[in-house]
């Protein structure tokens, strides 16, 4: 028996709120000075991240897991660290920009507002059935809510050849968690988890840029995330991309305030947003890596390096020991010996020339007017981002290039669904650089820190 | 010039947000809000699965037949059409925790459901809402 959409939507608002509150308080210490709309962002990402915790430590003691024993655990895992006292770190850095009008201002959170119901009504009333939850984020986490256990089938049984055995597997979990919270699976019911992901998205831009360049900035850029259409459409339901877009945000964000100020706070967000990035796609992986790489060429520091890479490497381990090693099956790797350079080549051209010839012709416009838009703005504190951006495209291309199937196929159905993840972390650079079109741009006064890790 | 940069930097995100939002298509969006309706009333016309089995509608019946008569811990050889693929994910997804094996894999199985298709596995099969159904 199903239970009625409105009660089975409350449970999991219910579960989705309590971790949200169990994730803000466990990581308070790094989040002072920030903004209360990025405090519940960051409180969801690590609420997710400890409610799946708790759902392993369940399995994992053969406890048959239930709303109240996560609660809880979540509760548990909050007394700790509240016990603990974790200290209090330095403020995270502040700039005080154009305020901007009440009423533009609130136009742009209508536009952000609208676009946001949309996706959730849509959501909502799909329920999810996009392939990808079919053959493996729903099926996985199906599975482990039904059997009560992680069944090594999931990552052995020949037949599931398409599930994608070496994925993460956070959106499995959370899915299995909010079913318990439920008591069944209600595939309706949970959609809520993507619109909520896209709501603390959007509060982690505005929140952000409201701190560190102006309230205009950060409407503007929330109110363009939320019109990202491709990326929050009822299609996405159930996969990744979109709680992975929060995470490319949270990873973003900290690492633009890392720049600012060598903040113990900082570089534990910055570990953080690793984890959840790793935790949720191979790409988030592969994104925190080379922020790491853009962060230590700017700062000849391994600190960052260093809180974002042993989150993945940590996180690498533990699915090592749950599953074993995986192979990769969409990859040929042999394409990379020297003796078939000239054959990667020629696929590498082909597969940009397939970008540029599909994708790039079709974003043409929007291109043009970002291109503009760099051209008649200054630089932004979020600028040291681009060549994260750039280089992850890059490596996607590169990814294409070695597939094990055909890349043009792989092209047309995934570029830009991946593409459109980064969006919302690619809207804090525009956001930033709108303050430099201001009157008085260069007089933007910044508060002056009172503690600095820098020596 | 700090006006025509203005004006250049709010024309440029002008054009951005209608690109961003160009795919959006309002009779399918009201639809939704109008399924959405339905569902928050309780509504009986409403059907959860709708948007998931487009490809074919009459395939959900026949993956809840299969549902009913076979084990949660069965293996479940489906023979289905081939494409799209929906029809395969459908099954692992819509049986599980149920093993779901496609035809190559039978011999493990528990039982052979055939969809709309002359294959057969041998006499003894049950007619089931949209096929047929073999169990050991």
């Amino acid at each position: 028996m199903t239970a009625p959409l409105p009660a089975a939507l409350f449970a999991v608002l219910v579960a989705l709120a309590a971790a949200t509150v169990a994730g803000a308080i466990l990581i308070r210490p790094w989040t002072a000075g920030l903004t209360k709309r990025e405090r519940l962002a960051w409180g969801l990402a690590a609420g997710l991240l400890l409610q799946a915790a708790c759902l392993l430590v369940l399995l994992a003691v053969h406890a048959r897991p239930s709303a109240w024993k996560i609660l809880l655990l979540e509760a548990v895992a909050v007394t700790a660290a509240w016990l603990a006292g974790g200290k209090r770190t330095a403020p995270a850095p502040t700039a005080v920009g154009e305020r901007g009008s009440r009423i533009l201002l609130a136009i742009l959170a209508s536009i952000a507002a609208a676009a946001w119901l949309v996706f959730l009504f849509g959501a909502l009333a799909d329920s999810m059935w996009a392939t990808d939850f079919l053959a493996f984020w729903g099926y996985k986490g199906k599975v482990i809510f039904l059997t009560g256990e992680i069944p090594q089938r999931l990552f052995q049984d020949p037949a599931l050849y398409f599930a994608h055995r070496e994925y993460p597997l956070l959106v499995p979990f959370t899915f299995a968690a909010l079913a318990t919270f439920l008591g069944q699976w209600n595939d309706q019911a949970m959609a809520l988890l993507d619109p909520i992901c896209a709501l603390a998205t959007l509060l982690a831009i505005s929140g952000f840029l409201a701190r560190r360049a102006s309230p205009l900035s950060g409407a503007v850029a929330a109110a363009l995330a939320a019109l990202c259409v491709f990326l929050y459409r009822p299609a996405n339901a159930g996969t990744a991309e979109v709680p992975f877009a929060l995470g490319l945000v949270l990873a973003s964000s900290s690492a633009v305030d890392f720049l600012e100020r060598e903040a113990a706070s900082s570089l534990g967000r910055l570990a953080l947003a690793s984890l959840f990035c790793a935790a949720l796609k191979q790409e988030g992986s592969l994104f925190v890596l080379l922020l790491a790489a853009a962060l230590l060429l700017r700062t000849r520091r391994w600190r960052p390096v260093a809180a974002l890479a042993l989150p993945v490497a940590a996180h690498w381990v533990f699915l090592y020991l749950l599953r074993g090693n995986q192979t990769r099956r969409d990859f040929d790797f042999t394409l990379l010996t020297p003796a078939r350079w000239p054959e990667l080549s020629h696929r590498f051209g082909s597969v940009v020339g397939r970008i540029l010839g599909t994708e790039g012709a079709q974003a043409l416009v929007p291109i043009l007017a970002i291109a503009v838009y760099f051209g008649v703005t200054r630089r932004g504190i979020a600028d040291p981002l681009l060549p994260v951006f750039a280089a992850q495209l890059l490596f996607y291309a590169v990814a294409f290039t070695v597939s094990s199937f055909d890349p043009m196929y792989a092209i047309d159905g995934a570029v830009r669904r991946i593409t459109m993840s980064l969006f919302p972390a690619f809207t804090l650079v525009l956001g930033a650089r709108l303050p430099t079109v201001s009157a008085g741009a260069a007089r933007i006064p910044r508060r002056p820190a009172p503690e600095t890790a820098r020596s | 010039m700090e006006g025509v940069r203005r004006a250049l930097a709010v024309l440029s995100l002008l054009v951005l947000a209608v690109s961003l939002v160009s795919p959006l298509q309002p009779a399918e969006t009201r639809a939704r809000f109008e399924r959405l309706k339905q569902a928050v009333s309780g509504d009986a016309r409403f059907r959860a699965d709708r948007a998931s089995f487009w490809f074919d509608p009459d395939y959900a019946a026949f993956l809840d037949d299969v549902k009913r008569r076979t084990p949660e811990s069965a293996t479940v050889a489906m023979i289905v059409p081939e494409r799209p693929d929906l029809y395969r994910y459908q099954a692992v997804y819509r049986l599980a925790p149920r093993r779901v094996v496609e035809e190559r894999w039978k011999g493990e199985a528990d039982a052979v459901a055939t969809y709309f298709t002359e294959k057969t596995r041998g006499p003894g099969g049950i007619a089931i809402t949209g096929g047929e159904l073999w169990t050991r």
